[in-house]
Parts: C-alpha cells; sequence; structure tokens
C-alpha cells in the first residue's frame, strides 16, 4: 500500500506518514501537517525524532511499535500537537502523525483550569499557615510579655500599699495614691491588651455558669456609687423587679462589658447623673434577654464618630488627662457579639450618650438557692505562728509577700528560689501552706504540686494547703493549677487584702478537717 | 555520528519544569502558569569541556498528580537521565520523592537527578536543612525565575551523561 492510499484509506486530511531509513533519512512523506522534504534527515525535522536513536533495528521491545501520544510538534512555521506512531519495519521506519491539536487544546483548558485552582488552594493553604504560625508567635510573645510586666506591677501595687499604711504626708499620700491609680490603669491596659488578642485568635470562650446576678449588679452599685462621690456626680441603679436572682451565662464577660460602659461614662462625665438601669427585654421557658441601658450626662459623641466607635484605637476625645488605649469598646463590641447580644449607642454632644446592650441569659426554673456570701476566715487559734513556704524566684515579689505576710505578726516565711528547692523544704520542715509560683526553674509549680500530692505517704505533706500564683490570670491557667491539685489561684499583680483573704481561708478549712 | 542525549523534566505539576526548560534551552522566564500538555522537546547543543558537541534534547514532560508512575511510559523510553523537579515551597511535591526515585532506579538503569526549584521564594539555609532533616534527598536548588544555579546544573548534568 502506497503512502497515498494509506491517507486516503483513513479519509482524514490531519495525518502524515512519513518513511525513514534506518539512516534515519526521510524515505518518503506526505505533506499534509509539516513541509519536510525528502532525503534530509529526520532529525532536522524535529529534536523529538531522536528517540529513534535508541532503539536497534532488532530490538524485541519495538517489535509491536510505538507511539506517543500528546507530543508537541513545531517547526518554523506551524505549531500542531500530535499523537505518533511508530513501526519498525524490516526495510524502514514508518511514522504516522495524528493530529489532534484542537482537541488536545481543549484538554488543556481543562487541565490549566484544574491545576491552577489546586496551585491557589495550596497558595491559600500555605498563607493560612504562615499567618497561624504569626498569630502563634503573636499570641506567645503577648502571653510571655504579660507575665514580665505583671511581676514588677506586682511589687509596685504591693508596695505602693504597704507604703500607704506607714505615717506619710498629705501630698506623700498623694503620690502613693496616683502611683496605685496609675498601676491599676497599666493593669487594666494589660487584661485588655491579653482579651483582644484571644478574640482576634478566635480562643476567648464563652462559659455558661450559675451566678449570682443582682450580686454583680450590687458590686457596680457599691464600687461606682464611691467614684461618683469622688466626681461629685449622682449614679443610680435601677433593676427591674423580677429579675432573676441568679442566672446562667458567662458572668466574668458580663461584669467586663457592663464595666467597661460605665467605666467610659465615668471617664467622660464631669457633672450630673450615670444610671445603670437593667430591664427584661423578653423571657420565655428557661430564657431571658435582659437590656442594660447606660446613660450618662457626659460630652457625648459627635454623630460623625458614632459609626467608628468600637474601631480599635479609637479615640474622639483628645483631652490628654482622659487615659485608655480605646481598645475598651473595641472589646464590648466583640464580647457582646461572642455572647449573641446587640449593643445600641445614641448620643449627642455635651447632652450625654447612652448605651442599649441586650444580652442573653437562661435560668433554673426550679432551683431555688439560698443567697451566697463571702465566708469570713479566721485563723484558728494556736500559740505558734503559721509557717508558710514562699516558692518565687523574683526577689522582688518574694519581698514584697514577705512584707504583707511578717506584717501581720502571724506567720513566718521561708523562701524556695525553685521546684527542687520546694520539695527539699517541705521534706525538711512541717508548714501550714505553700504559696506556689507557677513558672519556676528545675520542677515547676504544677510539677511540684502533682509530687507533693502523689509522692508522700506522709499525709502531712500530701495534704499541704498549696495555693498557686501567676501573672496569667486567665481561667485556664486557674483550672490548670486546680487540676494538678492546688487548693487555689491568686492572679498577680494581687491585692494585700486578696492574698491573706485566699491564706487565711486555707489554713482554717484544712484546721477544720 | 553527533553526540546526542535525551534528558527526560520529570516532577508534580507546578514545580517549575517548563520554565527550568525554558531558561535552560531560550533563557527566558515568565510568571504565567501554563499547564504542559502531553510533552515539549527541545533541543541545546553543548559544548563539553573536551571540545565535543553534546545535543541535549530535553523533554518537558507534563507534571503528575501524585506519583511519577502516572507519567507516560513511552516518555521514558530511551532516556540518558531524569530530572526530578520539585517545589521547594509546596512539601506536596517531595514528601514522595524517595517512592518515586526508587521506582525510576527500578524500572529506568539510567541516573535522576533531583532539583528542588524556587530557590528564589524561600531561604536557602533553612530549606536545606528542613529537606535533611525530612531525609529528602537533592542534588540542586535552582531558581527559573533568577536562574540562579540552572545553567550550571545542565553543564554539570551534560558531563555527567557523557562520562
Amino acid at each position: 500500500m502506497t503512502i497515498q492510499q494509506i491517507d486516503h484509506l483513513h479519509f482524514n486530511p490531519q495525518l502524515q506518514t512519513l518513511e525513514i531509513s534506518y539512516d534515519y533519512e526521510i524515505i518518503e512523506t506526505t505533506q499534509t501537517l509539516f513541509n519536510w522534504t525528502k532525503g534530509t534527515s529526520i532529525f532536522d525535522a524535529h529534536p523529538f525524532f531522536q528517540v529513534l536513536q535508541g532503539f536497534e533495528k532488532n530490538d524485541p521491545t519495538i517489535q509491536d511499535g510505538l507511539n506517543f501520544p500528546c507530543i508537541h510538534l513545531t517547526d518554523l512555521v506551524t505549531d500542531r500537537i500530535c499523537d505518533i506512531s511508530i513501526t519498525f519495519n524490516p526495510s524502514e521506519i514508518k511514522i504516522i502523525l495524528f493530529d489532534y491539536t484542537l482537541k488536545y487544546k481543549e484538554l488543556n483548558q481543562i487541565a490549566q483550569q484544574k491545576n491552577e485552582s489546586i496551585l491557589i488552594a495550596r497558595e491559600l493553604e500555605l498563607k493560612n499557615k504562615y499567618l497561624l504560625e504569626k498569630e502563634e508567635f503573636k499570641n506567645s510573645f503577648i502571653a510571655n510579655i504579660n507575665h514580665e510586666i505583671r511581676t514588677p506591677l506586682t511589687a509596685i501595687m504591693g508596695f505602693v500599699e504597704i507604703l500607704e499604711k506607714t505615717h506619710l504626708t498629705f501630698e506623700q499620700e498623694e503620690l502613693a495614691r496616683i502611683i496605685k491609680r496609675e498601676s491599676r490603669h497599666l493593669n487594666a491596659l494589660i487584661d485588655d491588651m491579653i482579651d483582644i488578642s484571644k478574640i482576634e485568635s478566635g480562643t476567648l470562650r464563652v462559659v455558661e455558669e450559675r451566678f449570682a446576678f443582682l450580686n454583680l449588679v450590687d458590686g457596680f452599685d457599691e464600687s461606682y456609687s464611691k467614684i461618683a462621690e469622688e466626681k461629685g456626680l449622682i449614679f443610680e441603679t435601677n433593676i427591674e423587679p423580677g429579675i432573676q436572682e441568679y442566672l446562667i451565662g458567662d458572668r466574668t464577660r458580663t461584669y467586663q462589658i457592663i464595666n467597661n460602659i460605665l467605666n467610659n461614662a465615668f471617664k467622660f462625665t464631669e457633672e450630673g447623673k450615670i444610671t445603670l438601669s437593667v430591664t427584661k427585654n423578653y423571657q420565655r421557658t428557661n430564657k431571658l434577654s435582659l437590656n442594660f441601658k447606660i446613660e450618662d450626662t457626659g460630652l457625648g459623641i459627635l454623630e460623625e464618630d458614632i459609626p467608628h466607635l468600637f474601631d480599635r484605637f479609637t479615640r474622639f476625645n483628645l483631652d490628654k488627662r482622659i487615659t485608655g488605649t480605646g481598645l475598651g469598646l473595641a472589646i464590648v463590641k466583640n464580647l457582646v457579639d461572642l455572647l449573641n447580644g446587640e449593643i445600641k449607642v445614641e448620643s449627642k454632644p455635651d447632652k450625654g450618650t447612652t448605651f442599649n446592650i441586650k444580652l442573653p441569659f437562661k435560668f433554673e426554673i426550679t432551683k431555688t438557692t439560698p443567697k451566697r456570701k463571702k465566708k469570713n476566715y479566721s485563723l484558728p487559734e494556736s500559740s505558734n505562728k503559721y509557717r508558710i513556704l514562699v516558692v518565687e524566684d523574683e526577689e522582688i515579689t518574694q519581698f514584697l509577700i514577705m512584707k504583707i505576710l511578717i506584717a501581720t505578726g502571724n506567720f513566718f516565711i521561708d523562701i524556695a528560689i525553685n521546684g527542687q528547692d520546694a520539695i527539699t523544704y517541705i521534706e525538711r520542715r512541717k508548714y501550714d501552706l505553700i504559696l506556689m509560683d507557677l513558672n519556676i526553674s528545675q520542677l515547676d509549680g504544677y510539677q511540684v504540686t502533682k509530687m507533693i500530692r502523689n509522692n508522700y505517704g506522709d499525709k502531712f505533706i500530701s495534704g499541704l494547703p498549696i495555693i498557686g500564683f501567676s501573672g496569667k490570670s486567665d481561667d485556664a491557667t486557674k483550672d490548670k493549677c486546680l487540676k494538678s491539685g492546688m487548693d487555689d489561684f491568686i492572679a498577680k499583680p494581687f491585692e494585700q487584702e486578696e492574698l491573706l483573704y485566699k491564706i487565711i481561708k486555707q489554713i482554717a478549712k484544712k484546721a477544720a478537717e | 555520528m553527533k553526540l546526542s542525549k535525551k534528558v527526560v523534566l520529570l516532577g508534580h505539576f507546578g514545580v517549575g519544569k517548563t520554565s527550568l526548560f525554558k531558561r535552560f534551552i531560550d533563557n527566558e522566564f515568565s510568571e504565567e502558569y501554563k499547564v504542559t500538555l502531553g510533552v515539549q522537546i527541545k533541543k541545546k547543543v553543548v559544548i563539553l569541556p573536551d571540545g565535543r558537541e553534546l545535543s541535549m534534547i530535553i523533554w518537558d514532560a507534563e507534571g503528575h498528580s501524585n506519583s511519577v508512575e502516572d507519567t507516560r511510559k513511552s516518555y521514558l523510553l530511551g532516556s540518558h537521565a531524569f530530572i526530578y523537579v520539585f517545589d521547594l515551597t509546596r512539601e506536596d511535591t517531595y514528601i514522595h520523592l524517595n517512592k518515586d526515585l526508587t521506582y525510576l532506579k527500578e524500572n529506568y538503569k539510567v541516573p535522576t537527578k533531583v532539583l528542588g526549584n524556587k530557590l528564589d521564594l524561600v531561604n536557602e539555609k533553612e530549606m536545606i536543612a528542613a529537606l535533611k532533616s525530612k531525609d529528602i534527598p537533592f542534588d540542586c536548588l535552582t531558581s527559573a525565575k533568577t536562574n540562579k544555579n540552572v545553567q550550571q546544573f545542565f553543564s554539570d548534568l551534560s558531563i555527567e551523561i557523557t562520562t
């Protein structure tokens, strides 16, 4: 059969047939696809054909011929995608080119889309991984810096409290008061920073707990009435009758939201009145929606500023005497959203501002619980002083705790500067309580606690009251302390009164056993 | 007869095989990703240190999604070397590298050079440490974009396959 006959047989103009000698010279060819010339080397036609060099005439692997799909063949004028079939005959090599350019170009588009979408997805995955790593680094940085700042702050606040109890002139008293106020402010800023970081990373969790709601509102009444008195303002709290005394919800975050708004109201109100009103929106079965309305007669906010009120680092008032980072309301908005609530604001410059916050709660329908009050504890009578082991590596905190405890006249203090030291001390001496910093060298506070609880047959050692303390003030740290076997936890910076209360409580409880 | 060697570029799709191919043959680079369907073949004449001319016939095969075994067998016939390219920024392009190398070694008696591409997007020292820690073998790290190590790699390869 001649070459022309083969072409004719296939009725396919998209086909070119070549006969090649074993010297790789073109013996015969149609010129349907490429204008290759008889008598020239097939290698000059396209480098693909140099594949022929790889096979011997009698190579058994090529007896059935070779098929090469989807080969891009180009010469100076033509660009085609062909399937190539090669047959090794005794006297010549027969090559057939099938032009499937159109078919392959269509497939190419599909492959392009498929591969591109995979590559884009991978790229996004990578970007996401990078952002997560960055976020993790930021969170760990904030957690570390938090610890580093709170430690000296604990010392500053503690020593100011001690200083206030000494004989001071009027001017010295005033200066001590300023240091105390600014330290508290700094502490609040750190809290804000931690919160905003948790909100951003999505690690802030809503807690559902039963809590004394009316007690919470009473707390606002008590603390802000004092501030109102100092500033010459009127402060009122109104609670709609019938609101349950105990509610189920996130007490900490509810407190934080209302406290932040009240704090702002007091910051920006120089005269007049601030009111906190709590009313019911609705109550269905065990669900309840409350509205917290906080009205002030302060500076007010310009209408054009209201849409940006909850943006981070937004401060409209440039009076430098009014401190703040501009994070407070951003946190409030995020917390309200997290609790599935709603916040609205109305304001008129020089007239005042009203915030309305709707928050959902639950309540127990049947259970009635007597009002819980903070129980008073006192040290059991003893002819000896109580001995406390303070496990802390920071000298300044050691000194502060010693000052606070020794001033009461009830305690002896030993100091261990690391976990291993703590173990040595408790094996040598009997203690009534351990104050355990969590972040100590050799063995950390959790490890030491676990060893005390598990490694000693002596019940006096294994049952020692342990209070953990740390610059980390979050619930997770507290939970970890309690799970490791500690009896209580106190966050730095702590107030003297709180520290003493917790120590006395644990010693009294132990004595009662 | 002129000295001629067939070298096939293999590896996952999107690792930069075509970019390396174009950079080596035509000294061109494009940021645009264009999928390769089938295979494109070009020749480059290289002068060997002893003065001989070598025609390097480079086959730029379409990238695979999972394993090098997916590459069409006919493309690999008659090869004198394989270049297995992976993307330094995409772990999925080299995570099964050792398995692919074993397959090539067992089925084709030709050398395989392993090349990590897109060096311009990573920190070289950190990348080398990371590859070593993951037990990923490689012969060269390149950037088709900046031309870093590309010409040297092909020059070394041309010597290796002719001696």
